[in-house]
């Protein structure tokens, strides 16, 4: 069942077309990745579709209603950033409670709801630390659950394993896909990583130049390749990686 | 950062706050500038005795700066290079001075090498220090803190791996200095010595102590505004001042903007080597002495019966400088310092949250207009007030002190909070924004806490600033309004050097005690932080 749709967004910055012509759609409870290179847009797709940025033209529907623009709070969205954007001088408690203080219908089971998500989220004996005193990873973990304490219909990822190094990122991919499983929350996830789009995404939208190339599974990228930019950016650069695997082993 | 996106509230807060700088920078030096209409320039500019002030004020300017830097520049790299012993002390002993207005470090010489002081007697010197000598001596300890501390955390922030390479390729130790110290030194040096050579040409405590008839540009401008009430001409001299102090202003923005902003690799850890530490502890005991032997000449003068006659501990001159009005006059200067502490902080606060967490045309001139004042020295602030705000409701309150001192010391403790602010997470509005956390409550509960120390830091230069401060509130104060720190030409006028002496201990004091409550808070605060030692997965 489709719950998000965008009809051809368009962005330009200083005359440059950051999106163009940008229309999907996100099936409920999907992981969908939206990959691409730097400066292809992913980002500002992003922002758009949390009510950050304004487009330039096009609309942005959840479930069958435009809310291109409504506030961010209004869109039943949360985000999470690269770089988290904890509340440091908060407890992880306290970062996973205080958004709900000023929502009424959740107000009177904040310290419930923080302590449950803790709980689920691994995260119970560290809820009185602060961020600091946390790994990248629990960071991440901590920032998840912020999101999900306020219910919302979808958790967008704006590139949040980028700055963690290789184990962490491993292990933080299994958690994910298990955290989407356990949640069914649908779940956008921006990267430039080819191998971290196929492993967790059930679809793939494969962004260049400010335009979708492909949206499909990532079988269907695998063996349908729309096009040679396709081809080269996903296919070409997974074939390298593996390739140095091999090269690494023998 | 956020789009230059700004709700009705926010608008109309960066409204009141370019409302604010109109009214407390550009229309006063507007009304300054206009006020050079009524000066005879031709008459002016061939004047012998503004062309010999400026003369004088360039020599002992350029003379003093020098040596200030060059004094700093050996204390800096005495800590910041060697294993000496005991930095802590040493390093409180240097800024000391910081926490005395500049008058006072004249008067000290004076007490120490005038014509009756205590090392002209002790050596049998013929006649005192007084004119360029006395200026230059005076004006070194004014600026030398000053210089201390800039080139201090120039130095402590170079990166030492390159010396490290050096060794290691064998490069020789005169090499490296002008291959890599050098270059690195450039630009930064260009701002220490514009700063202090501004800080120097622009200050009159020092040239009105000791300078006898040696008249230096600020004297002139003093004497001619109070005592003459010439406006016109001073309005002249506000011009000429202004212009080395614009100067260092645009070769900072200059030498920032160009500084390469990447962060320190490795910080110099010098080894123990008896040799240079010994003689860094020389130097650094030498310097120390300098700096601090004014402020032992006030305790004495202050304590002593009758100095040179009489030795014998005494409170007289003591309770004499409070029966002279020295308790109401404190009172006033504590009540402007805290007020000015009081409403700096707070605007330069709420002018960080747009100007760092925001970037707009609007933002951009706040930053710039909050940035602006670095580059209006006291007098010329001071004088420009007179002229905009006399007649006015303000002129002759206390509020007016206020006011100027809040503007006159802004741009530090801006900067301060602009850096602190501007190094927070900068997606914490995105994410408030899609948790349905307004902007008030995000700097109440989220960005305030996260900057309080350097808030008690900035409420501390304000204080400290404004207790200490004659440029400005000498042109603004009367006789109800006064603060305490123009009772130390008066007493001095008047021959009472053991007031002037006590005047200066109470500052010293005050700005002390200050010092000590911010240590305090900040012990407190950091109790409360988290350590920065993050557990595993």
């Amino acid at each position: 069942m489709e719950i998000l749709r965008t009809v051809s967004l368009s962005k330009r910055f200083d005359g440059r077309a950051a999106l163009e012509d940008v229309s999907f759609s996100a099936e409920r409870g999907e992981f969908l990745s939206i990959l691409g290179p730097s400066g292809c847009g992913k980002t500002t797709l992003l922002r758009i579709l949390i009510g950050l940025l304004p487009p330039d033209g096009g609309s942005v529907l959840l479930e069958g209603k435009e809310i291109t623009h409504l506030p961010p709070d209004r869109r039943k969205m949360g985000i999470v950033f690269q770089n988290y954007a904890l509340f440091e001088n908060m407890t992880v408690r306290k970062n996973v409670e205080y958004a709900m203080r000023f929502r009424p219908s959740l107000r009177g089971e904040a310290g419930a709801r923080a302590d449950e998500l803790l709980r689920q989220m691994g995260l119970t004996e560290h809820a009185g630390k602060y961020p600091s005193e946390l790994s990248g990873g629990q960071q991440q973990r901590v920032a998840i659950a912020r999101t999900l304490a306020l219910n919302p219909e979808i958790v967008l990822f704006d590139e949040p394993m980028s700055a963690l190094d290789v184990a962490t990122r491993l292990s933080l991919r299994r958690e994910l896909k298990e955290l989407q499983r356990r949640f069914g929350t649908t779940m956008i996830y921006i990267t430039h990583d080819q191998e971290e789009a196929f492993a967790l995404s059930d679809r793939i939208m494969v962004m260049g130049e400010a335009r979708i190339h492909q949206l499909d599974t990532p079988r269907g990228l695998l063996d349908r390749p729309a096009d040679d930019y396709v081809r080269s950016f996903v296919l070409d650069n997974l074939k390298a990686k593996i390739d140095s695997l091999a090269a690494y082993m023998n | 950062m956020t789009s230059s996106r700004h709700s009705v509230f926010g608008r109309t807060t960066i409204l009141l706050l370019c409302g604010f700088f109109a009214a407390a920078v550009i229309c006063p030096l507007i009304s300054m500038l206009i006020h050079l209409g009524d000066a005879d320039l031709p008459a002016l500019l061939s004047d012998e005795g503004i062309r010999t002030a400026t003369l004088h004020s360039l020599a002992v300017s350029l003379t003093a700066a020098v040596i200030a830097i060059l004094l700093a520049f050996c204390a800096a790299r005495c800590m910041t290079r060697t294993s000496v012993r005991f930095k802590g002390f040493f390093h409180v002993c240097l800024l000391t001075p910081m926490l005395i207005p500049s008058i006072s470090h004249g008067m000290g010489l004076i007490i120490l090498f005038g014509s009756n002081g205590i090392l002209t007697r002790l050596f049998g010197m013929e006649k005192g220090i007084y004119g360029f000598p006395g200026i230059v001596v005076g004006s070194v300890l004014y600026a030398f803190p000053v210089a201390y501390i800039m080139i201090s955390d120039i130095l402590r922030y170079e990166d030492s791996t390159p010396y490290e390479a050096a060794a290691v390729l064998g490069i020789p130790k005169h090499r490296r200095f002008t291959a890599i110290t050098a270059p690195y030194l450039k630009k930064p040096m260009i701002s220490v010595v514009f700063t202090v050579f501004t800080l120097i040409v622009t200050d009159y405590g020092v040239p009105l102590m000791i300078g006898g008839m040696y008249k230096t540009l600020p004297v002139l401008m003093y004497e001619e505004v109070i005592g003459r009430q010439n406006f016109a001409k001073g309005s002249f001299f506000g011009l000429i001042l202004l212009l080395p102090a614009v100067a260092a202003f645009l070769i900072d923005l200059f030498c920032k903007g160009d500084r390469r902003s990447g962060s320190v690799c490795r910080p110099f850890c010098p080894t123990r080597k008896q040799p240079r530490d010994t003689a860094a502890l020389l130097v650094l005991i030498l310097l120390s002495v300098c700096v601090v032997f004014p402020i032992v000449a006030f305790i004495t003068l202050t304590f002593t019966k009758s100095y040179p006659t009489d030795m014998s501990l005494s409170l007289h001159h003591v309770l004499n400088t409070f029966r002279k009005g020295a308790g109401r006059y404190l009172l006033n200067s504590l009540t402007i310092a805290l007020l000015t502490a009081s409403v700096g902080t707070a605007v330069s606060f709420l002018c960080a949250c747009f100007t760092a967490r925001s970037r707009s045309r609007s933002t951009a001139f706040l930053h710039l207009m909050s940035i602006l004042s670095l580059a209006v020295p006291g007098i010329v602030l001071g004088l420009s007030y007179v002229l905009f705000y006399s007649g006015s409701f303000l002129y002759g309150t206390l509020a007016i002190l206020v006011l100027a001192n809040t503007v006159h010391f802004f741009s530090s403790p801006y900067l301060m909070i602009y850096n602190s602010i501007g190094k927070l997470n900068p997606n914490l509005e995105g994410v408030a924004a899609t948790l349905g956390i307004g902007r008030f409550r995000l700097v109440r509960d989220v960005i305030l806490p996260q900057t309080a120390t350097t808030l008690v830091e900035m409420f501390s230069y304000f204080f400290i600033n404004s207790m200490m401060t004659i440029s400005a509130v000498a042109f603004l104060s009367n006789i109800t309004t006064k603060p305490i720190s123009l009772m130390i030409p008066q007493f001095e006028a008047q021959m009472l050097l053991e007031a002037s002496a006590f005047v200066s201990l109470l500052i010293l004091a005050a700005n002390l005690a200050m010092k000590g409550i911010v240590r305090l808070i900040r012990s407190l605060l950091s109790r409360k932080k988290p350590s920065a030692a993050p557990t595993t997965d």
